[in-house]
């Protein structure tokens, strides 16, 4: 019961709702200090008090003006009402760079320079800065002599060499006024990250630590880059034998990409090759053609002798295929 | 399960090069025709745990997902790497062998046996044999049926098995289909 009239009377005072930050806040509320709420109790609490301005918040943004869409009604935020706190400290200021401090000894000022200027040489106007800029020196292409130049001297080169200590010296300008920035902390947050590879923290890298594998294989390649391959070196005192002293054995992919690998398939070929090559001698059998030739001589005598019956021939050759070339010509000759 | 490096391809290749002669290059460049793949490629050579397999290439590119001390074997096994580092063929290559034998032996039906039970072939064993055998040359052992027996290699050409007592040796057993009983958990 006493729950029930709390929060009817909760729903009777309004809460701050601030639907910028989508944040509604009671300022009425009170935690009874009497009696001491049990932990669970005051969870309960809680959630119930959420569920409330939770539906304050709702019921606010329900109530505001909305446009309808695909996806519901849209509501316009209004600008939030709570000022939230930074969750950074502000950027402290950067000092200012010796060009600045100079300028503001001297009194100069910034102006603004426009982006186009007018090029003498080609007589139109051009960028300032960049690609095919205004008055480059670097794109004349004849230099002009002078009775006071020096004929050994390459005047291209020079102007080069002149571009480059230019850059040189703004590269070390630039690096001198971030070491200065880092004194006061107010390195730019990009610069930061990369500080250490700059050289203006004054603190290199710490060094590595080099493992025991490490100078292991530095040791092992240093003990086998003789010609001998380190083989006839002295040992040191506890040194220990190269671990690989031979070539490491390589073989063939198990499989290459689709089908046979062409490697093994082109080594297989070489073999093959070399074993047929080697062993071609014995496809001319000598005592099968000493044979071949001796039956053809008989029956050469035979047929200038006489007429042979073909039942005589097939008894005198063994093979076919040259009983039946021989039979053929025996008849011809016996004709 | 790799490839085999140049010195025991040619040491394979040698082997079956006694036997086979030139159709060596049909056992070389057979298509296979197994596989799910398009283009399933031939057969190839690969050594594994000291065995030589001749398997078709789609099956070994399936096995590397096998790994090594699980795959016992795939394909046929055809001879395998001796202690020594010598190469034996063993009887599964049997069916490569007589598929393509150059050099040919068959044997009378009452001598079969005794071959079969790993004896060496006699000249009174002898039903037919073919012609320019030399000796040293790989041989494979037939039945009068034409069923491959083993093989083995030529102790004496043809010309010296005329003349040869019945008693003699022709052919020295290497192999033989008895050994698949007789050795059955060696193979």
């Amino acid at each position: 019961m006493e729950m029930e009239m709390e929060i009817e009377g909760e729903k009777q005072h309004k809460f701050d709702v601030d639907l910028g930050n989508l944040m509604a806040f009671d300022s009425n509320h009170t935690f009874p200090s009497q009696p001491p709420l049990s932990r669970e109790d005051l969870v309960k609490q809680c959630l119930l008090k959420g569920t409330h301005l939770v539906q304050a918040i709702a019921d606010a943004l329900f109530t505001s003006p909305s446009t309808e869409d695909v996806d519901g009604p849209l509501v316009n935020l209004p600008p939030p009402l709570t000022k939230l706190p930074r969750e950074k400290h502000l950027p402290k200021p950067k000092p200012p760079t010796k060009w600045e401090v100079f300028a503001k000894k001297k009194g100069i000022k910034n102006r603004k320079k426009d982006k186009i200027v007018y090029d003498e040489q080609s007589g139109t106007w051009k960028r300032r800065y960049g690609y095919d800029r205004a008055n480059d020196e670097d794109a004349v292409p004849i230099i002009e002599a002078k009775e006071t130049d020096d004929p050994e001297e390459d005047p291209f080169a020079k102007r080069k060499e002149n571009k480059k200590k230019r850059v040189e010296k703004q590269e070390k300008n630039r690096l001198q006024n971030l070491k200065e920035a880092a004194k006061f902390g107010a390195l730019p947050s990009h610069v930061q990250l990369a500080a250490t590879a700059l050289p203006i923290t004054g603190t290199q890298a710490a060094p590595k630590k080099v493992t025991k594998d490490e100078l292991g294989n530095v040791a092992g390649i240093a003990a086998a880059a003789t010609a001998s391959g380190g083989k006839f070196d002295k040992k040191l005192l506890g040194e220990k034998p190269a671990k690989h002293a031979g070539k490491y054995r390589k073989f063939l992919p198990v499989v290459e990409g689709t089908g046979i690998g062409s490697q093994e398939r082109e080594q297989t070929e070489k073999i093959l090759n070399k074993i047929i090559s080697k062993n071609s001698h014995n496809i001319l059998n000598v005592e099968k053609a000493v044979t071949m030739h001796n039956v053809k001589k008989e029956k050469k005598r035979r047929s200038e002798k006489g007429k042979v019956s073909p039942t005589d021939n097939k008894l005198k050759t063994g093979k076919k295929s040259f009983k039946k070339g021989n039979f053929k010509k025996g008849k011809a000759k016996g004709k | 399960m790799r490839p085999l490096d140049e010195k025991e391809t040619s040491a394979v290749f040698e082997k079956l090069f006694k036997f086979v002669g030139n159709n060596l290059k049909n056992i070389v460049e057979n298509p296979s025709h197994e596989g799910p793949d398009a283009n399933p490629g031939r057969y190839c050579f690969r050594l594994h745990k000291n065995k030589i397999f001749y398997a078709s290439e789609s099956l070994v590119k399936r096995a590397t997902n096998v790994a090594r001390p699980n795959l016992v074997s795939l394909g046929t096994c055809i001879g395998k790497y001796t202690h020594g580092g010598s190469f034996h063929l063993t009887v599964q290559a049997l069916n490569l062998l007589a598929a393509n034998a150059k050099h040919k032996v068959w044997l009378k039906p009452q001598s079969e046996m005794s071959f079969l039970y790993g004896n060496h072939v006699l000249k009174s064993a002898l039903g037919r044999i073919t012609d320019n055998i030399a000796a040293g040359d790989g041989v494979v052992v037939f039945s009068m049926a034409d069923v491959p027996l083993g093989f083995g290699v030529a102790a004496k050409s043809t010309q010296d098995c005329r003349k040869l007592d019945p008693n003699g040796i022709v052919v020295l057993h290497q192999a033989d289909v008895g050994e698949y009983l007789r050795m059955e958990d060696e193979l």
